[in-house]
């Protein structure tokens, strides 16, 4: 009986790693590369690392098809659209000056140690930002909420929006900018930063100063969600 | 489990509440994506709870409720004033659990009886067509274009995108059309709550930037799911 059921285990852990396809490119690029990574359903996870290679690993069902290519140092790579909506996880290595413009539809989207230029543009996401020194920041879901801890440039733009989620934001204390928040929900906290705002105007659905000498511009907008501003 | 219309109408109220859970809610959301009545159900009751926010709490006074607990000090046999009371009374500690139907007609009365009550007040200095009686005939998904010309352009491109989706959301996956669904709805909302705050406040600078943002999402939404 015994052997039976180890039998059948067996079966099903074979089965489920045989249902489950693997895709991994390492590319070169000669200088700073520019990724562009359109999946469907399922994770993207991007980190920046030492090397001056990118990698791309996705674990994905077998209906999946992924489509890559390089040009120069544009590098693109995009799930074929397909009404069976199979999953693809993605686990993603670059430098950290890497350009990223990173497209979902379904699936948490998390972003860590990277300095180049960020788009995130997503449906149904969660989107963590982290520890990110980007020049420029584009974030849009539609459901999710927006994490964002990093710094700020000081001739930078720096654009979240979620029309269902929270978009919490945590930069230094020291950061200067210049602020524009909306929240139709008016729900709007930005602690303490809300006490040295200048030039400001403050209403219940939004709030726009700035914020010691201004400079990078932070335009925050949620509709049925909070946005929450922190001190690192 | 294939859901039906009538079930589905039971829980549509707690779907637009968030209180469902998530195979709930994706059954219902399977449902809707394929029943044009229930889709408008929906939209009637997002209308009605969008209103329901609005209105102010009326309570009786705090000397009608000292001649309540008089009267029930008493003992007395129950007069008119004490039979309103306890009408209150009752109405203050019941949890109303009224059908579908029931709150929707509920809530065209009353809406109807503010309709009449917005226009008399505001004929002088607002147009007709900018009226909450004609706002609240505005589907969710199908909201009135403002004299803007960037919203009207905006609108245009929406009603052209949504009929190239429609034709092709019966292929997807349940799955990927719950998602879709899903995050119209949170749109729409958005929309309907954008257009009722520039009703009341028509030079809201905000609500405007927020209106015309909701309709570029849209775009972005419909986009997104054209080509699949």
């Amino acid at each position: 009986m015994l052997a039976l059921l180890c039998c059948a285990a067996l079966a099903f852990v074979s089965a489920n790693a045989d249902s489950l396809s693997h895709f991994e490119r390492t590319y070169s690029p000669s200088g700073t590369a520019r990724l562009t990574l359109s999946n469907i359903n399922g994770t993207i996870h991007v980190s920046a690392w030492d090397r001056r290679t990118i990698t791309v690993r996705a674990n994905t069902a077998p209906s999946v098809v992924i489509n890559d290519l390089l040009i120069d140092n544009d590098i693109t790579v995009t799930v074929k659209r397909d009404f069976r909506l199979g999953r693809a996880d993605f686990d993603v290595s670059v430098p950290p000056e890497t350009s990223l413009i990173l497209k979902n539809v379904m699936g948490d989207i998390e972003v860590r140690d990277l300095n180049g230029h960020l788009n995130v543009n997503s449906i149904d996401s969660n989107v963590r930002l982290i520890d990110v020194n980007s020049p420029s920041v584009d974030v849009k879901v539609t459901t999710g909420d927006i994490f964002f801890d990093g710094a700020l440039h000081e001739a930078g733009a720096y654009n979240l929006q979620s029309f269902k989620g929270d978009i919490d934001v945590t930069v230094p204390e020291s950061t200067s900018f210049n602020l524009t928040a909306r929240a139709l929900s008016e729900n709007i906290s930005l602690g303490s930063f809300l006490s040295n705002l200048s030039g400001a105007s403050r209403g219940p659905k939004g709030v726009t100063g700035s914020y010691l000498k201004g400079g990078p511009r932070l335009i925050l907008t949620a509709y049925a969600g909070r946005i929450l501003m922190h001190k690192k | 489990m294939i859901m039906v219309c009538t079930q589905c109408q039971e829980l549509l109220s707690d779907y637009i509440d968030g209180t469902l859970e998530l195979g709930e809610q994706a059954h219902i959301e399977r449902h809707l994506s394929d029943c044009e009545p229930c889709r408008a159900m929906r939209d009637d009751l997002l209308q009605i709870v969008h209103f329901s926010h609005r209105l102010p709490e009326h309570a009786p006074s705090a000397a009608l409720w000292a001649r309540i607990e008089s009267d029930l000090a008493k003992e007395q046999p129950i007069g008119f004033k004490a039979r309103a009371a306890a009408f209150w009374l009752r109405l203050r500690e019941r949890h109303f659990n009224l059908s579908i139907p029931q709150m929707v007609a509920a809530a065209a009365a009353f809406v109807i009886v503010i309709s009449v009550s917005v226009i008399a007040f505001r004929r002088d200095t607002i147009s007709t067509s900018n009226t909450l009686a004609e706002s609240m005939h505005v589907s969710p998904g199908q909201v009135q274009p403002l004299a803007n010309p960037d919203m009207e352009q905006l609108e245009q491109q929406i009603n052209q995108l949504s009929e190239t989706v429609e034709q092709k959301k019966n292929a997807w996956n349940p799955e990927l059309r719950a998602a879709f669904e899903r995050n119209l709805l949170y749109v729409n909302q958005s929309l309907v709550e954008c257009r009722h705050q520039l009703s009341d406040n028509p030079s809201d600078d905000v609500s405007q930037e927020l209106m015309l943002n909701a309709y570029r999402e849209k775009i972005r939404l419909l986009e997104g799911f054209k080509s699949f």
